[in-house]
């Protein structure tokens, strides 16, 4: 820890933590835009098989999910080991409910 | 993070501040156990909304209601509003206190437009087409579910506003930041269950 130890340790890490910049996220974005209008359109053109319509939603959703938590939340960042067993942890409780819920009143 | 340690001795903001201390990478971790626990609430909600989504009671049905324009406005806001909290993420990694203060305030601006649209489509429903809270229990569900979401919005926009107060106070430290961080993922996942609310309630309720 003698002052003349830091000096250089500070320069290599403003050489490694290059800024980001804002493409990536930008390109997130215009995806995000994109399965949003497919996802629209298919409802708007009214007349589409409505089961294939329904695939079409949920598979242009859970597309959109994972993109915008991986790069916007960082899930796909070193060290987010923990927030994905959360994340995991939270959707299967969630979906274990939605499953049951809808298996109940329907059937 | 003996590096960043030793930038902080000297006074120096490290490169991504929020992950500088112990408190601060302790409550991201934290935070995102509660966005787990977020996401068992509104899988219970929406699990709750497609179970009833078709039982109307007569009253008004999902697609006699609802407007692919509005839905459309609304997710746009939402959506933008997520890019401009990345924004405020990467002017805070440059360090760049005004850039990350204006991006912020664009955000919370966003959101109040998001909330008075929905708070403009709630009013349509219970005024001009009597879809009250009791008119039905996909009524219920619906205003539940949705009305949830709202709540979160809400919440954020105030929460973000007091950071942005704290921000002109403070200015940007290894304690700010990470709290600043933390609002950014808790937006970015009311923008996540917005885009399930879309897609499950607005689009497939037009669908039937």
């Amino acid at each position: 820890m003698a002052g003349n130890e830091q000096q250089p340790q500070n320069q290599a890490v403003k050489h490694r933590h290059r800024t980001e910049g804002p493409q990536k996220h930008v390109v997130v974005f215009i995806l995000s835009i994109v399965l949003t209008a497919i996802a629209f359109a298919a409802v708007a053109a009214g007349d589409v098989n409505p089961v294939f319509t329904i695939i079409l939603l949920l598979v242009m959703a859970v597309i959109q999910v994972f993109v915008q938590m991986g790069y916007w939340m960082h899930l796909k960042d070193k060290g987010h080991l923990m927030p994905i067993i959360f994340m995991i942890g939270g959707f299967f409780v969630a979906s274990t409910a939605i499953v049951m819920a809808i298996y109940w009143v329907w059937w | 993070m003996t590096s960043a340690h030793a930038e902080h001795v000297n006074g120096e903001l490290p490169h991504e501040p929020e992950k500088a201390t112990l408190e601060g990478r302790n409550k991201t971790l934290g935070f995102w156990l509660f966005l787990g626990g977020e996401a068992v609430l509104f899988g219970t909600l929406f699990a709750t909304f497609l179970a009833l989504r078709n039982s109307n009671n007569d009253g008004p049905t999902a697609a006699e209601l609802f407007s692919l324009p509005i839905t459309a406005i609304a997710t746009a806001i939402l959506l933008v509003s997520s890019l401009t909290s990345v924004f405020a993420i990467q002017a805070m990694h440059r360090h760049n206190l005004q850039s990350l203060k204006t991006w912020l305030i664009v955000t919370v601006v966003l959101g109040l437009g998001f909330l008075g649209l929905e708070i403009y489509e709630f009013y349509e429903y219970v005024v001009h087409e009597s879809f009250g809270l009791t008119t039905s229990a996909f009524s219920s569900a619906f205003y539940t579910l949705v009305g949830f979401h709202g709540a979160h919005v809400a919440f954020g926009v105030v929460w973000i506003s007091l950071l942005i107060a704290q921000l002109y106070r403070k200015g940007l430290t290894v304690v700010t930041a990470p709290k600043v961080y933390v609002s950014a993922m808790y937006w970015h996942f009311i923008d996540v269950v917005w885009v399930f609310i879309f897609s499950v309630v607005y689009l497939l309720g037009k669908v039937g």
